[in-house]
């Protein structure tokens, strides 16, 4: 479509300025005998970094970990963007939405408001259980690596569905009633025809949540410390608050692992993906995605995705509600609603830091994600439609800084931007958000373009049409449910960012994670509660507005066969 | 295009050239003290026509990012609030200037007798419990009794085996001699092991477990009695308390340097010391000044020897072979 070399090229300038900045100045970090970038030569980091005895058990924790939440994500996400886009189940609008709401709450929100549900000594969902079946055994102790995996996965899920969902209803049912035709059972038709057209997104989607968790902390510090189970992340930390002189070099030196797992996971995704053209679903011969009747199924699957939907996403958030009206956190009871007020609520949004950050995250959210969004169209056009060496770098590139520990990247986005005219700016967090966070909009863009066949575009420049005209006219419309997608997962990532907010905010442009992250330190869990449901209200208008505008603008027509 | 790519630049660069042309003349202070805006307020509604800013950094950040923006010509701060070691090693540096401030001039001498940094706090640990599910009989007198059996499951505290604060904490006991002599020490750290404390990344996460009643006690700050009132928190009346110190000191190439001076005179004045200790129950060094807890102006408050990174880490070592078991 465009002048291929060039577009690589400028691209991998363009993420490789963005993404390898922060990331040079931790690995000089890791060579530097000093606390800061530059300093003299040393491989003790490293040594010491990989000698450690406890680096073993660590490891196997991190591989549990990741790998369990990539499963238990993805595998939620199939069941519901494939309920939300392929059936005829009632009120699906609510059920996309409560799909991607883990995504709009801070992360130390909804890993504290699950260990007020599920811890062994009160948590409210065993003491239920308890007295239910009057047992002294709590049902489920979150402080452990399955309590790990049903947080991180949660909160992981609208990584996998925003990924999924879009390949998935851009799937031509025609294959599926092929299969049967010749005599397919409904299972074997999912496994040899539904499941390997999908397996781009499907491994997008884990790798994506493989990638996320090696990275998370919130998860890992607030669940698994106290169950003394100690991963990558928390490990990096267990480092680094240990002395005063909290060493970014040998933080750095440990999560060169996470960087070298990330860039070998990519590899392994092209490897699996290469024959893109077996994935094209959408192609110039009559593409109508379609509708599967749920008949007497219909009210079943309602009430089991509406139980799940419940349990697993919409509780939390009314345990935040919950604690939001209360002076301190206290389990339910007669005396708690009695103390129920709005006092929190009006602190919040009587705070002038409050209101200020609010007004920075939505201009960070907004301008932020449709750059990001822009840029992770050319991007993924190239690693899709471009499968050379150079768009395999650029693939990688892209991934650099987001496979960084959160905890250890913003310090090389701290070292690098001290050296700009930009630090301390709201341009500064702009920029390190992109650069982190563009694979939420590369990954379901790429899934998007690799349904769509060449031969569209193709046939627009034969008729004369220039690249941009063909890409605006004809790729675009084809690519809004994945520009949707990618949207919706920065926009609400950049409200919601902490890991480089925390480094590089300073006064004036805080916002709404490190105000967050204040309210947290002082204990302050009401007004923090209140502020998390103002962040998920925010974020909820954004998406709605978001889909709204998608599905105007789609010039897919979703035929009910 | 070219429209499209100048709309983008613009939407880039403006916020950043808003905020530089905004940013000037005000008193920053970098601290990682927590829940200070009330004494903020008070110093921009005073007299001075100086404006104070405040910058959170936590502990684990405060030494990469103020030698980080010092080498590069760019340290913003005029005013450093922090722990006591990390301010010594600010001096070290060269990124403190010497200033002497009469307001400290009651202060215990150990506090000011350094030309640079002065220290105007006591970072005060106690065992803090749930006063409305302790019974009164069964609330601890004593730090060994937080080793009795009856606790198993029931204490949260800081990560010994990396938490600096604590580490240094539970040195200071070894070395004040509570238990007498080391091998009672060793019994007080095995005991409180043998209760399978609950782990938390820092003392700010430590109340809230002890105030929703997830566990009945733990090993925290007396000052979240103030800060997280109406919670029904309560601190056992043990004999002495310790902590580290809380320090400051003035930026050796302040932008500001003599809105810093004022700012420090404000800080370390019985006016702001007797608010941190009112709005913020910190336990501060000025004279007759006492947070609003009861029983805090009848105990003895002491600090402990600074420990350095190396004794941390090997002392956090040796807690992780024992609490880990």
């Amino acid at each position: 479509m465009f002048k291929k070399p060039t577009l690589t090229t400028t691209l991998i300038i363009i993420v490789g300025f963005l993404t390898l900045c922060p990331v040079i100045m931790l690995l000089l970090g890791s060579f530097s005998k000093d606390f800061v970038s530059f300093g003299q030569f040393t491989t003790s980091k490293y040594i010491a970094a990989y000698t450690d005895p406890d680096f073993a058990d660590i490891l196997v924790n991190t591989v549990i970990f990741t790998v369990g939440s990539a499963l238990h994500a993805t595998l939620l996400a199939l069941f519901l963007a494939y309920v939300n886009t392929r059936t005829d189940l009632p009120f699906k609008f609510i059920f996309k939405i409560i799909s991607i709401i883990p995504m709009m709450i801070p992360h130390i929100l909804f890993s504290a408001s699950w260990v007020l549900l599920l811890n062994p000594s009160n948590g409210i969902l065993n003491r239920l259980f308890m007295n239910l079946f009057e047992t002294r055994e709590a049902l489920f102790n979150i402080y452990s690596l399955k309590g790990m995996i049903l947080v991180e996965g949660l909160l992981d899920l609208p990584i996998a569905y925003l990924i999924i969902a879009p390949a998935m209803s851009a799937f031509d049912v025609s294959l599926e009633e092929s299969s049967k035709v010749c005599g397919a059972s409904n299972l074997r038709t999912l496994f040899k025809v539904t499941l390997p057209v999908l397996r781009p997104a499907i491994l997008a989607s884990a790798i994506l949540v493989i990638v996320r968790s090696l990275a998370s902390f919130a998860v890992p510090s607030v669940v698994g410390m106290p169950g003394r189970i100690y991963v990558l992340s928390t490990h990096i930390y267990r480092n680094i608050s240990s002395g005063f002189a909290a060493d970014y070099g040998l933080a750095a030196a440990i999560g060169m692992s996470a960087l070298v797992a990330s860039i070998t996971l990519i590899y392994v995704y092209r490897y699996l993906t290469a024959e893109s053209g077996k994935f094209v679903t959408i192609s110039s011969r009559g593409f109508k995605p379609t509708l599967l009747r749920l008949k007497k199924w219909k009210y079943p699957l309602l009430v089991i995705v509406g139980i799940l939907s419940f349990v697993l996403i919409l509780l939390p958030v009314l345990v935040l509600f919950y604690i939001s009206m209360l002076p301190y956190s206290m389990p339910p009871s007669a005396r708690a609603f009695s103390l129920m007020s709005w006092n929190n609520w009006i602190e919040v949004l009587n705070d002038p830091i409050s209101l200020l950050s609010l007004k920075n995250s939505l201009f960070l959210g907004v301008v932020g994600a449709t750059l990001g969004t822009i840029l992770s169209i050319f991007v993924s056009y190239v690693i899709v439609k471009i499968r050379t060496t150079a768009s395999g770098i650029l693939e990688s590139l892209s991934f650099l800084s987001f496979s960084f520990p959160g905890i250890v990247i913003g310090v090389g986005f701290m070292w690098f931007f001290v050296r700009t005219p930009l630090y301390g700016t709201l341009t500064a967090l702009m920029i390190g958000y992109i650069a982190t966070y563009l694979p939420y909009g590369i990954r379901p863009l790429s899934s998007a373009f690799i349904q769509i066949h060449s031969t569209l575009e193709e046939s627009s420049r034969v008729c004369g049409g220039s690249p941009f005209y063909t890409l605006r006219r004809v790729i675009i419309p084809l690519l809004i449910p994945g520009i949707v997608s990618g949207w919706i997962l920065m926009a609400s990532m950049f409200l919601r960012e902490l890991t480089l907010s925390v480094v590089l905010s300073r006064p004036g442009t805080e916002v709404l994670a490190v105000q967050i992250l204040r309210f947290a330190e002082d204990g302050l869990w009401g007004r923090l509660s209140a502020l998390g449901i103002i962040m998920i209200l925010i974020s909820s208008l954004l998406v709605i507005i978001a889909a709204l505008l998608g599905s105007r603008f789609s010039k897919l027509e979703v035929v009910d066969r | 295009m070219k429209k499209l790519v100048v709309l983008l630049l613009g939407l880039v660069l403006l916020p950043g050239l808003c905020a530089t042309v905004m940013a000037a003349e005000k008193v920053n202070l970098y601290a990682n003290i927590t829940a200070i805006e009330p004494i903020m307020a008070d110093f921009n509604a005073g007299q001075s026509s100086e404006e104070g800013i405040y910058t959170r950094i936590s502990t684990s950040k405060y030494l990469a990012t103020v030698l980080t923006e010092f080498s590069a010509g760019k340290l913003r701060a005029d005013v450093l609030q922090g722990p006591l070691p990390i301010l010594q090693m600010l001096k070290e540096k060269g990124v403190l200037a010497p200033y002497k401030s009469s307001s400290a001039s009651g202060y215990p001498s150990w506090a000011t007798e350094d030309d640079t940094i002065v220290q105007f706090g006591i970072e005060y640990v106690a065992p803090i419990y749930n006063k409305e599910l302790v019974k009164a009989e069964d609330v601890p007198t004593s730090y060994m009794d937080l080793t009795d059996p009856k606790w198993y499951d029931k204490i949260v505290m800081p990560d010994p085996a990396s938490h600096a604060t604590t580490i240094s904490w539970l040195i200071g006991l070894k070395e004040a001699k509570v238990f007498g002599d080391d091998d009672g020490w060793m019994k007080f750290i095995k005991g409180l092991a043998a209760n399978r404390p609950m782990f938390v990344k820092s003392f700010g996460p430590s109340p809230a477990p002890i105030e929703s009643g997830e566990k009945l006690l733990g090993i925290s700050m007396p000052k979240y009695i103030i800060t997280k009132a109406p919670a029904p928190l309560a601190w056992a009346r043990v004999d002495t308390l310790f902590g580290t110190t809380r320090a400051m000191a003035l930026a050796a190439k302040a932008p500001n340097p003599a809105g810093g001076k004022v700012f420090i005179d404000y800080w370390l004045s019985k006016k702001a010391m007797q608010l941190l200790a009112d709005k913020v129950g910190e336990y501060v060094l000025t004279p007759g000044v006492y947070p609003p807890i009861e029983g805090v102006d009848k105990v003895k408050v002491l600090p402990i020897r600074q420990l350095s990174d190396e004794e941390i880490r090997h002392w956090g070592d040796e807690f992780q072979k024992i609490f880990y078991q």
